[in-house]
């Protein structure tokens, strides 16, 4: 009787094993409609494979715990949604890293996450390529940051971290200032409160006065004036998102959490030129980016 | 239930904050072009000439008070004062006291004025703490700066509208009479920035003379009044204002305005006659005070277009009133204050301009400007019953093209012309073309090959027949009709090297300038006429090394020499044309220093405390348009500077500085004989918060 039991379980997780295999359901919630998240869903729609049955639920606010096998949240807000309403399996795609071990602590059930934030490492291989004779690094921050963790992979190529904390409301200016008294290379970290549409202006002119580059976190810091940056575009963690995916489809367990695997990079040739810097074509540093990754890994 | 409760509220906070923390919105934000092409500088290995950048630290470090001074550090640069009030910086030696071939910006708004075509640098509304670095061409680019680029370009960029946001205080004091009190604010706002600076400089100028200096005997001296004749003191009281509106991402409005009130102390005190002697002289400029008013207004907007390109416009008015009331002695009668002189000049000018990136390898920038000078003069001096006011207005239109194309990785081509059409009935085409080759991504060498012209002044044309006192009024008439503007080829060679295992910089250049259509005063025509030619050859470098980056020192040095058709001028009765100079008939030649040098090192000391110490040389010459008593021998000098900062409370910060000029008093004498350059010092302190 045991035995039928147990036979008869095997059968049912087989054929749930196949059942979960051929028609896997992915619910898609995107943080808003906003052609950043409408990019990303349009990239993972054509990269998945057919037998994937794909829905997607355009805002947040619309998500109310529709039954699925597995939800692909785009961006924080449509990760808390989730998080908040439903313990079906999620994988948080798009989020910062910081945001994870809160939302982990909030969510029931299986969870996981890709995040959109470069590791440390890799933002130590892009300095050390592209801008190999800087050896201080300056950070300005206002929100919490892993020093430490940034330190560590900086010492790699013994650059120093020259972080400071924003003291004030309006300190800015004075902060910036003394960051920048010490610094060869100025790296920004994504935080609203240092680096947005009003300040990104003095935070440029001012660096640039001070014959600082500024190494920034998106292609749009580059066209602002930022000297390059490494970053991985809402297509680029889409393709991982599906890989991510079609794992849970064959093993019915959700990856570990990721950092972005594809990224890419950008560099105003201008600035460059206009900093006296002599810089490889984006192909060629993106190769040493890897090399670099390989051997230290 | 009540748990429930929290348990939903909690999870409210939470989202609450994470949306407040940190989101994918801060990677995926948009900005505004910052960094746009017109606010970056050109990289010295790129610029279509020699280049050479003086920056804040390097102004700091100097110890310089005045914006002429700055030019000593520039290679090849000759920096002197006409009277201690009234300098004179020439490339290429000397002219005469109004170095005429030479274009001065400041933010782009040129400041040579009519009648003269010189600067007035004492009368700038601006100090030397409002300049965020200056820019040197070293040799000809008519091709991007127009008329009167002939010998090189000095770029004043004043520091940004956002540059400060807070207030300073400083107060400076030594020796004679120096005595200057600014006073700077500046406020950083979201869509617009400003800052204003309010100034009183003053000083004494030289020291007075009053031994003749070796060699010389006390007679030699006594004659030409050499001896206690340095009245040469300067007072400024000026403002300036600098504002920035930014209210999108794609527009940029630079509004600027400042003023300033120049007392400048002039004239000569030789050939006064006096109880003690009966001499039958004529003095038509004694000792007095020449007072000028001087504003500007300059108004800019920059669009940024799609793919880089940029659209701007710039507005310019600048004015300057000068005015002088003498006594005079006439073959030794002492006319009592009768003569009375004065002066208004204007220039506006508007420029628009189109950078567009052609291709990722050509860029173009092309545009447009016109400009009027206008020129007023009085003169009243009745005891030779003449009375004249002259008036002249001078329209200019120019049109200029500039391209730069990277043709392969390592070749660059620079290629650019200008065509200005003046009222003089000139139509000119100054050309330019330099190929920069990157050797390897740190070595250059640059070959270019330019044409500039330099268009005769008003007081060249209408070159006045009695000139007394300082000012230079035109005549009523143009006396020159068919004066031709000068004209001068050049061709050159630049290597630029960065090593950075010595973490040092080399600039070399070797040039060749040819001067054709010379203008000079005619001895026997009694106006200005063409004629000179002449050819000058030189070598220069600048060296930079830094032992670390708080411990840095940089080297210039120029070897220059010329030859013109001077000796067949003057052989042919034009007698301004022969040389003073016993060891040179040449008069061009001589008037170059053959060489030249200075050195600024900076070291930054543990305890906030900073030093600089500069030297500066200068091979012996003799002026170009004066006599073999000022006879200019070797000048050497040393300067330095200690600083420390230091928190005064929490926010406010100072700095106390002591300036020591002429450390080792070697006391030189340069221009005039009698303007005597002793040791001197100063300290200047400053309150920031």
């Amino acid at each position: 009787m045991a035995q039928a039991k147990k036979i008869l379980a095997f059968v049912f997780l087989l054929l749930c094993g196949i059942a979960h295999a051929k028609e896997l359901r992915v619910l898609m919630v995107l943080s808003d409609s906003t052609p950043l998240y409408l990019n990303f869903a349009k990239s993972f729609s054509q990269n998945l494979s057919t037998d994937i049955r794909f829905d997607l639920i355009q805002h947040a606010e619309d998500f109310n715990a529709q039954k699925t096998d597995l939800i692909v949240s785009v961006g924080v807000r449509a990760a808390y949604r989730v998080a908040e309403k439903t313990s079906q399996p999620l994988l948080a795609a798009m989020i910062p890293s910081k945001t994870y071990a809160d939302l982990r602590t909030l969510k029931q059930g299986a969870i996981s996450a890709i995040y959109l934030d470069q590791p440390w490492r890799r933002q130590a291989n892009l300095l050390h390529v592209v801008l190999p004779e800087r050896k201080r690094i300056g950070v300005l921050y206002s929100a919490s940051l892993d020093i430490p963790a940034m330190r560590r992979e900086l010492a790699l190529y013994h650059d120093t971290l020259i972080a400071r904390h924003l003291s004030g409301g309006d300190t800015l200016s004075a902060d910036l200032d003394d960051v920048l008294v010490e610094s060869d290379v100025l790296l920004a970290v994504p935080d609203n409160e240092i680096y947005n549409a009003n300040s990104i202006r003095n935070i440029l002119l001012s660096s640039y006065r001070r014959g600082i580059p500024l190494v920034g976190v998106s292609e749009a810091y580059v066209r602002a004036g930022a000297l390059c940056a490494i970053f991985s575009t809402p297509e680029q963690l889409a393709v991982q998102a599906v890989s991510a995916t079609i794992t849970y489809a064959r093993t019915g367990k959700l990856p570990e959490v990721q950092f972005p695997v594809q990224y890419s990079i950008a560099v105003n040739r201008t600035v460059a030129r206009a900093f006296g810097l002599v810089i490889e074509p984006d192909d060629a540093i993106l190769l040493q980016i890897r090399k670099l990754s390989g051997s230290l890994r | 239930m009540k748990s429930k409760y929290l348990a939903i509220l909690c999870l409210a906070c939470k989202a609450g904050h994470a949306a407040d923390d940190v989101n994918e919105s801060d990677y995926f934000q948009d900005f505004p072009v910052v960094l746009s092409s017109s606010r970056l500088s050109q990289p010295l290995s790129d610029a279509p000439n020699a280049m050479t950048v003086i920056d804040r630290k390097m102004i700091v470090a100097s110890g310089f008070r005045t914006i002429a001074d700055l030019m000593k550090l520039v290679p090849g640069m000759y920096v002197s004062y006409y009277k201690g009030s009234q300098p004179i910086v020439a490339y290429h030696g000397t002219t005469d006291e109004f170095s005429r071939r030479m274009q001065v910006l400041i933010d782009g708004r040129s400041v040579y004025m009519p009648p003269t075509g010189s600067v007035n640098w004492a009368d700038l509304p601006i100090t030397v703490d409002d300049i965020e670095r200056i820019e040197v061409i070293r040799g000809p680019a008519a091709a991007s700066y127009g008329a009167n680029s002939t010998q090189g370009v000095i770029s004043i960029i004043t520091r940004d509208a956002g540059a400060m946001d807070g207030k300073s205080v400083s107060y400076t004091r030594g020796d004679k009479g120096i005595n200057d009190v600014e006073a700077r604010f500046g406020k950083r706002g979201d869509a617009y920035d400003y800052r204003m600076t309010l100034a009183y400089t003053a000083d004494n100028g030289y020291d007075n003379l009053t031994t003749p200096p070796n060699g010389y005997t006390l007679a030699t001296f006594k004659a030409p009044g050499l001896l206690n004749n340095s009245n040469d003191s300067n007072q400024a009281r000026l403002f300036n204002y600098r504002g920035d509106y930014h209210p999108n991402g794609i527009d940029r409005y630079d509004i600027q305005f400042g003023f300033n009130h120049d007392v400048q102390g002039v004239g000569f005190s030789d050939k006064n006659p006096g109880p003690s002697n009966s001499y039958l002289g004529t003095n038509g400029d004694p000792f007095h005070n020449l007072i000028s008013n001087s504003d500007f207004v300059q108004l800019g907007w920059v669009r940024q277009l799609e793919q880089g390109a940029e659209l701007s416009l710039r507005y310019s008015h600048t004015r300057q009133d000068q005015s002088e009331a003498l006594p005079v002695y006439l073959v030794g009668v002492y006319y009592p204050g009768p003569v009375v002189q004065s002066l208004q000049t204007s220039r506006d000018e508007i420029e628009v301009q189109h950078i567009l990136p052609l291709t990722d390898t050509n860029r173009l920038v092309y545009g447009a400007a016109y400009q009027i000078d206008r020129a007023g003069g009085q003169s009243a001096m009745p005891p030779i019953s003449l009375y004249y006011s002259s008036s002249y207005v001078y329209n200019e239109y120019r049109l200029f093209a500039h391209d730069e194309w990277r043709i392969a990785p390592k070749w660059l081509l620079n290629l650019g012309s200008m065509f200005e059409k003046n009222d003089l009935g000139q139509f000119n085409s100054s050309p330019r073309i330099a190929l920069n080759y990157h050797v390897t991504p740190k070595q250059t060498l640059r070959m270019g090959v330019s044409v500039a012209y330099r268009t005769p002044s008003m007081a060249e044309t209408s070159y006045p027949m009695i000139q007394p006192g300082a000012l230079i009024i035109p005549a009523q008439t143009v006396n020159s009709p068919g004066l031709q503007p000068e004209k001068l080829v050049s061709h050159e060679i630049g290597y630029l090297g960065e090593f950075p295992d010595w973490a040092s910089t080399v600039d070399l250049r070797l040039y060749r300038d040819q001067l054709s259509n010379g203008i000079y005063p005619s001895s026997t025509a009694k106006s200005f006429v063409n004629g000179m030619s002449g050819e000058y050859h030189g070598l220069e470098a600048a060296v930079k090394h830094e032992f670390d980056p708080d411990n840095s020192v940089t080297v210039n040095f120029a070897h220059a020499w010329a030859a013109s058709n001077g000796v067949l001028l003057a052989a042919g009765g034009q007698k301004v044309m022969a040389s003073s100079d016993p060891l040179n008939s040449d008069i061009l030649g001589a008037s170059i220093p053959q060489n030249s040098a200075s050195l600024l090192y900076m070291l930054r000391l543990p305890l906030d405390y900073s030093f600089s110490t500069a030297a500066y040389y200068q091979s012996a010459m003799q002026p170009f348009d004066r006599g073999a008593i000022d006879y200019q021998p070797i000048q050497r000098r040393v300067d330095v500077r200690i600083a420390r900062t230091f928190n005064v409370t929490a926010g406010v910060k100072g700095d106390v500085a002591l300036v020591l000029q002429n450390l080792l008093n070697q006391a030189y004498t340069e221009y005039i004989a009698s303007n005597l350059f002793n040791r001197r010092g100063y300290v200047m302190l400053t309150v920031n918060w």
